[in-house]
C-alpha cells in the first residue's frame, strides 16, 4: 500500500507540475515579479512611516501567520475504483496515508515559511514580538497544520467527524492572543499534542470509503477550479446545481423554443462553469468601476469585461456534442450558433443591467454617467449583433 | 413500410465489425438481436442511430434513407441505451419537454401520455428533480419514458432489462406489446431471453459480424442442432466455438 501511495503521489506531482507550468507561464511570472516587487516596495516604505507598538499589531501578526494554514487539505488520491479494488485493505490504509500526509504538509509549510519571513521585520520591529516568541509561534502554527491533517486522516474512519473549522478557529485564537501572552502558545502546544494523542489512539476502525472518495473528489475539484482559471483542465468534473430560484429567467412556454436554445439556457443557469464565470466577471466589473470612481474608466473596463465574458462563453456551442442522446435525437445542429447568440444576448443584457444599476449606486451621478450607461448598452448590442453572429457562423 | 438494412458493412475507423448485414423488420414486428459480447450488436445499433458512418450498404426506414435525410430518419427513431445517458442540466420534466421539442410533439397531446408513463414507472412525483441524481434503475426509467413518449415508428432498445425492478420489466414488456400492436417496429438486443420472449417472437443471431439466422427461437434451435433437452444457453457455447474457429 505504501508503494501504491508513492506511485500515485508521483503521478499526481507530474500532473500538478504540468498545470503549474501552464499557469506560471512567462507573462504571468513577469506580472508576478512586478506585483511582488511593488508590494515589497510599499512594505519597506510603510515600515519607515508606520507608528510602532499599536495594540492591534500583535493579533494581526497572529492572523496573518494563520492564513497560509488555510491552504492544503489532506491529499489522499483515493479513487472511485478503490471502492471496488481496495475494499479489503482497511487496515493497510494507515500505511497508505503516511506518505500522503507528509506530501500534504509541503505546500502549507512553504507558504508558512514565506509569510513568516516577510512578516518577520514587522513582527519584531513594529509589533514588538521577541524573535524567540515569534519563532515559537511559527512552530506552533506548523504543528496546528499537522494536527489538522491528522484529524482529516482520522475523519476517514467511520465515527464522528471533526470539522476543519474547529481547529482553524482554535489556531486563529491561539496565534492571535499568543502574541500577547506567550503562555497561551505553550498551552496551545499542549492542546495540539493531546489532540494528536487522542486521535492516534482511535485505532481499529473501519475505513469510510465513500466519505474518502467524495472528500478527495471535492479537494481535486477545488484544485482543478483554481487551475481552470488559467488553463483548460480536462480532468475537471462539473457538479451541476439545480438553482430553482433562477427558473424565473427561463421562458414559461415552449412555443418559441427549440432544442438548442432550451439546452443552452439551462446550461448557462445551472452549469457552474458558465454561471460562475458570468457572476465572477460581473462582480469584477462592478468592483473595478467602484475602485476607479470615474465614468470613463468604468465604461472602458466594463466594456472589456463584457467582451471577455462572452468570449469565454463561446465554447458552450459544442457543449452537448459528447452526449449520445443529443446526436440520436432529431435536433437540427445547423443553426445552433444563432441559438446560442440569442441565449447569450439575454445574459449580456442582464449583465449590462446589473453593472448599470451598481454604477448608479456607487459612482457620482451626473450626465456623463448616464451617457456611459447608454454607451455600454450600445457596446453590448454591437457585441451581440455583430461579433457573436460572426464568431458562431461556423456552427 | 419497414426498417431495411441492406448490405451493411461498418465499424470503427475502417475496421469492419459487421459485414454485409441484411435485415428487414416490418411494421408491427419486434425483433430481438442476440449474440455474444463483441458480436456486433451495439455496432449495428450505432449504425441505425446514425452514430457511425457505414463503409458500405444502406439503412432506410419507411423509405427514408438515413444518409440522405438524417433528421427525417431520426424523427422516426427513439432509442433506449443500455446505460442511461442524461443531460445533467435538465430536470425530469425538462427531459420530457426536450423530447417534445425535438420530436415536434404537440404538448397538449404529449403531456397526458407522459403523465401516464410517469405514473406507470412511479416517477410522477419527481418531475422537478435532476435525474442525474437518481439511482441507475430510475435513470433507466427516465430513458424508457422519454423514448415511448416520442411515439416513433422505430424503437431501438439496447439491453433493456438490466437494472430494472420486476414491476418495471413487466411494464416495459407491456409497452413493447402495445407499440407493436400499433404497427410500430421494435429492435431489441438482449441476453435475457426469458423476459424478451414475452414481447418478441423473432430473433436474429449475430456472430462474427454477420447475421447467421433470423427466425423464432424454435427455428434457431433447429438451425444450431440443439436437442430438446438442451437449454438455450448451449447456443452461446456453439457461437463461441464458431468464433474460435474463425
Amino acid at each position: 500500500m505504501n508503494e501504491l501511495a508513492k506511485k500515485r503521489l508521483s503521478i499526481n506531482f507530474k500532473q500538478s507540475l504540468k498545470y503549474l507550468m501552464l499557469v506560471f507561464n512567462d507573462f504571468f511570472i513577469i506580472a508576478l515579479i512586478f506585483m511582488f516587487g511593488a508590494l515589497m516596495f510599499w512594505y519597506a516604505q510603510s515600515m519607515k512611516t508606520m507608528p510602532a507598538n499599536l495594540w492591534f499589531y500583535k493579533p494581526i501578526v497572529g492572523a496573518v501567520l494563520w492564513l497560509p494554514l488555510l491552504a492544503g487539505h489532506l491529499v489522499t488520491l483515493v479513487k472511485k475504483a478503490d471502492l471496488q479494488f481496495l475494499f479489503t485493505q482497511d487496515e493497510q490504509m494507515d500505511d497508505y496515508l503516511k506518505p500522503m500526509l507528509a506530501y500534504s504538509l509541503i505546500l502549507p509549510t512553504i507558504l508558512l515559511l514565506l509569510v513568516a519571513g516577510i512578516l518577520f521585520p514587522f513582527a519584531t520591529v513594529k509589533a514588538g514580538i521577541s524573535p524567540l516568541n515569534y519563532g515559537l509561534s511559527v512552530i506552533i502554527a506548523f504543528l496546528f497544520k499537522f494536527t489538522q491533517l491528522e484529524i482529516e486522516k482520522k475523519n476517514l474512519l467511520f465515527g464522528n467527524k471533526i470539522s476543519d473549522w474547529l481547529i482553524n478557529l482554535l489556531t486563529l485564537l491561539v496565534l492571535s492572543f499568543g502574541m500577547y501572552y506567550p503562555l497561551i502558545i505553550i498551552v496551545g502546544l499542549g492542546i495540539v499534542l493531546s489532540m494528536v494523542g487522542y486521535f492516534i489512539a482511535r485505532k481499529n476502525q473501519m475505513f469510510d470509503w465513500r466519505y474518502a472518495v467524495n472528500k478527495e473528489q471535492a479537494r481535486k475539484n477545488r484544485v482543478y477550479a483554481l487551475f481552470s482559471m488559467f488553463t483548460d483542465v480536462e480532468e475537471k468534473q462539473v457538479d451541476i446545481k439545480r438553482r430553482k430560484y433562477l427558473d424565473f429567467l427561463l421562458p414559461k412556454s415552449l412555443a418559441k423554443e427549440n432544442p438548442n436554445k432550451f439546452l443552452y439556457r439551462r446550461s448557462l443557469l445551472r452549469n457552474p462553469e458558465n454561471l460562475n464565470l458570468f457572476v465572477r466577471m460581473t462582480v469584477f466589473a462592478i468592483l473595478v468601476s467602484w475602485l476607479v470612481q470615474n465614468w470613463a474608466w468604468a465604461l472602458g473596463m466594463s466594456a472589456l469585461i463584457i467582451f471577455l465574458t462572452v468570449y469565454q462563453l463561446l465554447p458552450m456551442v459544442n457543449e452537448f456534442d459528447s452526449n449520445i442522446m443529443y446526436r440520436v435525437y432529431p435536433i437540427v445542429r445547423k443553426n445552433r450558433g444563432q441559438d446560442l447568440v440569442k441565449v447569450l444576448t439575454s445574459g449580456l443584457l442582464i449583465q449590462w443591467l446589473l453593472i448599470s444599476v451598481f454604477w448608479l449606486l456607487l459612482l457620482p451621478i451626473d450626465l456623463h454617467l448616464l451617457e456611459a450607461i447608454i454607451l455600454l448598452l450600445v457596446f453590448t448590442l454591437l457585441v451581440t449583433l455583430i461579433y457573436l453572429p460572426y464568431k458562431t457562423k461556423k456552427n | 413500410m419497414a426498417l431495411k438494412i441492406e448490405h451493411l458493412t461498418g465499424g470503427y475507423t475502417g475496421v469492419p465489425v459487421i459485414k454485409d448485414i441484411n435485415l428487414e423488420i416490418k411494421t408491427g414486428e419486434a425483433l430481438g438481436l442476440i449474440g455474444l459480447n463483441g458480436a456486433g450488436k451495439s455496432t449495428t445499433i450505432k449504425h441505425i442511430l446514425g452514430l457511425l458512418r457505414p463503409q458500405k450498404g444502406k439503412i432506410s426506414l419507411n423509405d427514408v434513407v438515413l444518409t440522405q435525410q438524417p433528421t427525417a430518419f431520426k424523427r422516426q427513431v427513439a432509442y433506449i441505451p443500455e446505460t442511461p445517458v442524461l443531460y445533467s442540466e435538465l430536470t425530469l420534466k425538462e427531459h420530457l419537454e426536450l423530447t417534445m421539442l425535438s420530436y415536434d410533439l404537440d404538448e397538449g397531446e404529449a403531456w397526458p401520455r407522459a403523465h401516464e408513463l410517469l405514473k406507470m414507472f412511479r416517477l410522477d412525483d419527481k418531475l422537478d428533480w435532476l435525474p442525474i441524481h437518481f439511482s441507475k434503475g430510475m435513470q433507466q426509467k427516465v430513458m424508457i419514458v422519454s423514448a415511448f413518449l416520442a411515439d416513433t415508428s422505430l424503437l431501438v432498445i439496447d439491453e433493456p432489462f438490466t437494472g430494472l425492478d420486476p414491476l418495471a420489466v413487466a411494464n416495459l414488456i407491456g409497452l413493447i406489446k402495445d407499440v407493436t400492436a400499433k404497427n410500430k417496429i421494435v429492435l431489441m438486443t438482449t441476453h435475457v431471453l426469458a423476459e424478451a420472449q414475452q414481447a418478441v417472437s423473432e430473433y436474429a443471431v449475430l456472430n462474427n459480424g454477420t447475421i447467421e439466422i433470423v427466425g423464432s427461437l424454435q427455428e434457431i434451435r433447429t438451425h444450431y442442432g440443439l436437442k430438446p433437452t438442451d437449454t438455450f444457453d448451449k447456443l452461446y457455447q456453439i457461437l463461441n466455438q464458431e468464433q474460435q474457429n474463425e
